[in-house]
């Protein structure tokens, strides 16, 4: 019994820290699409982009509160550059950029090894308080800091979006004319939430990067940013609490599913792809029955009229 | 004489070979009721899309003594114009009271750093446009509607929230597009009153109607419009005896 115990504990530990990294990361997605409609398909180059700059700023000699702070700036000013071209434009222009965006980065990534070590990935750099906390207890601390962000970063975009600010964002989302006819300034809006949604994925990258301490360019590939929208449409558009629940409950379904593997007759490429087949199916129903998803508003359905 | 609010010099306005707006000039008094009529196709929504900004045409447009033509929508409405549009466009997914609460301009709110650092002066400002947007519901006659989602309310309620959601930008003109269009009687009676009061509170309004008994009561002058030109302006009283503005109403073709 104290040896099952013994195995859980560091198993829930893991799945709550990838939930946290991924919690994160949507509730960045959640900001530009569910509250500001923003069609993002490269969510995941900017966790990428926070990921590598935290790490490499970190190994010429910066500290990890400065390589983190410069992960989210540059995030959220990656998030400008592609912003400002596309965001007078329709919503579908953001969506065809940002996901060849991602793409070109990971390619960039992949082939300047001058600078990112290319497919070899860059490992051997500081974690927060690496000297401190005893080698046993460091995910558990992890856990706790990454939970403690969650926090922040949840409270944070909760008072963003029921101010004036989150009012015009939704007032956005659902008709841009009406928002300038009332003399908002609809562009800049949405570049603002773009570049904080960029600007939390970075963050969420320099928290993958510290927890599986190593980062390659595939670690970055584009069903990353799917998992994301998968993890808000589960738990409901344009509800924070039900991104942090669909995040919760997508981590575990994968980890979980991972113990299935020896009671079917698959190989281990074959059980990925079957478990997205079952994520599919699982999202067809959900939507259904409970098109909103787990705390969304029907009143407030994002994608219908 | 009183001073021009609006004044719109030789507007024109093509989609490739259709001149939707063929030369127009008009001017508005600050103050008073200005009616918009013509057949359909004849321009007016055109008109009303050029000066506010939502289309760009050729010709000049001052409001308030500023050129206006190259400004885009939203600084328009921030210097006092607000217009409504044809098919009522309430922000369904949001409560009445926040399609209110959405309007005042230069809400301290609306900035990052001032939600973030500042909670306590944005909570005070809500409170006061909370204020001000239960006054205006109030004298629209919808404050029972005040928590509901706008989508659940009916054709005529939407036009009468976009009207009190005007409102709480502090404008000076109001254009607005076929307010009577689709409205029972008595709310038609009641939009009209409503018009009225804001008129004498010295409201200016560009008013697009097809109702034209309804029109000419309210309006102090009448432009009528036709294949993207003006082609009479005048009192209600003598647009009503003009022949020609009967005939391309009542099928001038025959």
């Amino acid at each position: 019994m104290i040896e099952y115990v013994d195995m859980l504990l560091p198993y829930i530990t893991t799945i709550l820290l990838i939930s946290s990294i991924y919690a994160i990361f949507s509730l960045g997605l959640n900001l530009e699409w569910g509250f500001t409609g923003l069609i993002n398909f490269g969510h995941v180059a900017f966790l990428a982009i926070g990921a590598y700059t935290t790490v490499m700023f970190n190994m010429s000699g910066f500290s990890l509160f400065v390589s983190v702070i410069a992960g989210i700036v540059l995030s959220g000013f990656f998030g400008l550059l592609l912003g400002i071209p596309t965001l007078r434009l329709r919503e579908d222009y953001l969506a065809i950029v940002t996901i060849g965006f991602s793409e070109v980065l990971r390619f960039i990534l992949l082939n300047e090894q001058w600078l990112t070590r290319g497919p070899f990935g860059i490992h051997g750099f500081d974690r927060p308080l690496q000297d401190v906390i005893p080698y046993q207890y460091y995910n558990t601390f992890l856990l706790i800091l990454y939970l403690m962000i969650l926090v922040i970063v949840y409270f944070a975009l909760e008072r963003l979006i029921r101010s004036p600010w989150g009012r015009v964002l939704k007032s956005i989302r659902e008709d841009e004319e009406v928002s300038s006819a009332l003399g908002k300034n609809v562009f800049w809006y949405r570049l603002q939430s773009l570049m904080i949604g960029s600007a939390i994925a970075g963050l969420a990258g320099a928290m993958l990067a510290f927890y599986i301490s190593y980062i390659d360019p595939n670690t970055f590939k584009p069903i990353e940013t799917f998992h994301a929208w998968i993890i808000i449409i589960l738990g409901g558009t344009a509800s924070n609490k039900g991104t942090i629940v669909g995040a919760l409950v997508f981590c575990t379904f994968l980890s979980v599913t991972q113990f299935t593997s020896r009671f079917l007759p698959f190989t281990a490429h074959q059980m990925g792809a079957f478990r997205m087949i079952v994520i599919g199916l699982l999202l067809i129903i959900l939507m259904m029955h409970k098109p909103e998803g787990i705390f969304g508003k029907k009143e407030e359905l994002a994608l219908s009229d | 004489m009183k001073m021009d609010i609006l004044s719109v010099k030789d507007l024109e306005k093509h989609f490739g070979g259709v001149k939707a707006v063929d030369g127009c000039s008009i001017s508005i008094e600050a103050g008073t009721v200005m009616g918009l009529i013509g057949p359909n196709g004849a321009g007016k929504t055109t008109m009303f899309n050029l000066i506010s900004g939502f289309e760009r045409g050729i010709g000049e447009i001052v409001f308030k003594g500023i050129r206006t033509d190259n400004l885009s929508p939203f600084k328009i409405a921030r210097c006092g114009m607000v217009r409504t549009f044809q098919i009522p466009r309430a922000l369904t997914k949001m409560t009445v009271s926040e399609n209110l609460m959405l309007a005042p301009k230069t809400q301290l709110g609306e900035r990052i750093w001032d939600v973030w650092l500042r909670p306590k002066r944005v909570r005070e400002q809500e409170m006061q446009i909370r204020e001000k947007s239960r006054d205006i519901l109030e004298f629209f006659e919808i404050s029972h509607l005040e928590d509901e989602y706008a989508g659940a309310l009916s054709g005529g309620q939407k036009k009468l929230l976009e009207m009190a959601r005007a409102m709480m930008i502090d404008p000076s003109m109001m254009l607005l597009d076929e307010p009577f269009a689709g409205v029972n009687p008595t709310l038609a009676r009641k939009i009209s009153r409503y018009i009225c009061e804001l008129h004498e509170d010295g409201m200016t309004f560009l008013v697009i109607e097809h109702d034209i008994p309804a029109i000419t009561k309210i309006s102090d002058r009448i432009v009528v419009m036709n294949e993207g030109k003006v082609m009479a302006e005048g009192e209600p009283a003598e647009i009503k005896r003009r022949r020609d503005v009967l005939e391309v109403y009542i099928g001038g073709e025959g």
